[in-house]
């Protein structure tokens, strides 16, 4: 990234691009997700749309390592700015997101122009060097975590809240061994992390749905969408089933518009694990 | 961190510092005035200012740099002039790689860790530019790309001009728009 002129890379993204077609267990987890949130399109049509999640995969990691490395941003546009202004004013906030665009560069973007604390939680990073390099390239409100130690971890982000502070945490797969929650995306059964959920019931405090989608070179567009509140019944079980539907209506919604951003290499539905 | 940026002005997308080559500066230059100063929302637009920002500059640049490239390998090529273009795209992309992937390292011995964009930069410019010289003189049909690649240069060139000549005016209409 930093040797590559910015004027000759597109070629270098559309050449290397190409190669990730060659990772047979990436290049079929996405023709399979493609082929339940596009239903009855052709495996060869799919093979092209891959390469563009690929693509924009490339571009994304790019931009990501460009602001931390070199601190340009790049283009920014906002939709649902009011329900993203609610959750800076509130004392304390979840920010539900999924693995779409950049959402490094989206949660630096908060820690730049926002005053409160966000910690960021994250699958743990498998590789120490890269797992160094996020740690202390990060800005400086801004908190990453890795989600290794889940009791610990709840009650620290817990108290984050209550202090004010905003926790952001992707909410579209569950990772490892934690905790999760049965949901239906493109009418199809799945399961979504439940913490989120359960931390939101805890701290009495709203889940803000955001998406960071790129638009093009160096553009990104945040997406707040209105915010998911549960409401305490008798019934927790209930009380969490309308809060991921929600969750899964908004998530069906920017996935089916923006497809070659969601970066699920794996199938993501059980029922097509090989 | 001071985050150099224009908030809520669509203009500001063309900004001659947004722009990295003359021609792509002057160009945002003269649509700057003539484009809708602000949003009809606050608060719903951020545009960084670099200028390497702007996709359809370094697109075309791209584009045209690799479709140069590819144009004198396939000349270079022994095969039929079909063949040799098939063969002469993943070839020119590997070619455009060399002064990263070899000067990279190099340079990164030499001065140490950091941003080497700017000579990298450079040196992809100047082999190129030994290389459509050479093309230039020999009797192969690439001898109009690499024309063409001088005239290009040669508009570049006339565009730096210019836009030194309107210095002052340049100056002020960028900070009217990001003030």
């Amino acid at each position: 990234m930093l040797n590559v002129p910015p004027w000759i890379e597109p070629i270098v993204m559309a050449f290397w691009s190409t190669f990730f077609l060659v990772w047979g267990p990436g290049r079929r987890g996405v023709m399979r997700n493609l082929k339940v949130i596009k239903p009855g399109s052709l495996a060869v049509a799919n093979l092209f749309r891959c390469y563009r999640v690929f693509w924009n995969y490339a571009w994304t990691i790019a931009d990501n390592v460009r602001f931390k490395e070199l601190r340009t941003i790049p283009d920014w546009e906002f939709t649902g700015r009011e329900y993203f202004e609610e959750m800076q004013t509130r004392q304390g906030a979840i920010l539900l997101t999924a693995h779409m665009g950049s959402y490094d560069l989206g949660a630096h973007l908060f820690s730049e122009t926002s005053t409160r604390r966000i910690v960021m939680v994250r699958a743990p990073e498998a590789d120490p060097q890269t797992r160094a390099f996020e740690e202390n390239h990060g800005a400086e409100s801004l908190r990453i975590e890795f989600n290794t130690r889940a009791t610990a971890l709840a009650l620290d982000l817990l108290e984050t809240i209550r202090e004010g502070g905003i926790v952001a945490i992707q909410g579209d797969r569950v990772t490892g061994s934690i905790s999760s929650l049965p949901a239906t995306l493109f009418g199809k059964p799945t399961t979504v992390p439940a913490g989120p959920f359960a931390l939101a019931l805890a701290a009495r405090v709203p889940i803000y749905p955001v998406f960071v989608v790129r638009l093009g070179r160096r553009r990104y567009r945040l997406m707040t969408s209105r915010p998911i509140e549960i409401t305490r019944s008798r019934n927790r079980d209930d009380d969490f089933a309308h809060a991921v539907e929600k969750w899964m209506a908004e998530l069906e919604r920017v996935i089916d518009e923006c497809w070659f951003q969601w970066f699920t290499f794996e199938p993501y539905w059980p029922e097509q694990a090989p | 961190m001071m985050l150099n940026v224009a908030i809520d002005r669509p203009d500001a997308r063309w900004l001659p510092s947004r722009h990295h080559f003359a021609v792509a500066r002057l160009i945002g230059y003269i649509l700057l005035g003539r484009t809708r100063p602000a949003v009809d929302r606050p608060g719903h637009l951020i545009l960084s200012i670099d200028r390497d920002q702007t996709a359809v500059e370094m697109h075309l640049t791209a584009f045209w740099v690799f479709a140069t490239t590819a144009c004198y390998v396939a000349a270079l090529l022994p095969f039929a002039l079909p063949l040799s273009i098939i063969l002469a795209i993943p070839l020119a992309a590997v070619a455009i790689h060399l002064p990263i992937v070899l000067g990279g390292p190099i340079l990164r011995a030499l001065t140490g860790d950091g941003n080497h964009i700017k000579i990298v930069s450079v040196i992809t410019m100047v082999l190129l530019l030994i290389a459509s010289s050479y093309v230039a003189t020999t009797r192969t049909w690439a001898r109009f790309v690499a024309w063409l690649f001088f005239a290009i240069l040669l508009l570049n060139g006339v565009a730096a001009v210019i836009l030194w000549l309107l210095r002052g005016s340049v100056k002020a209409a960028e900070e009217r728009c990001v003030r």
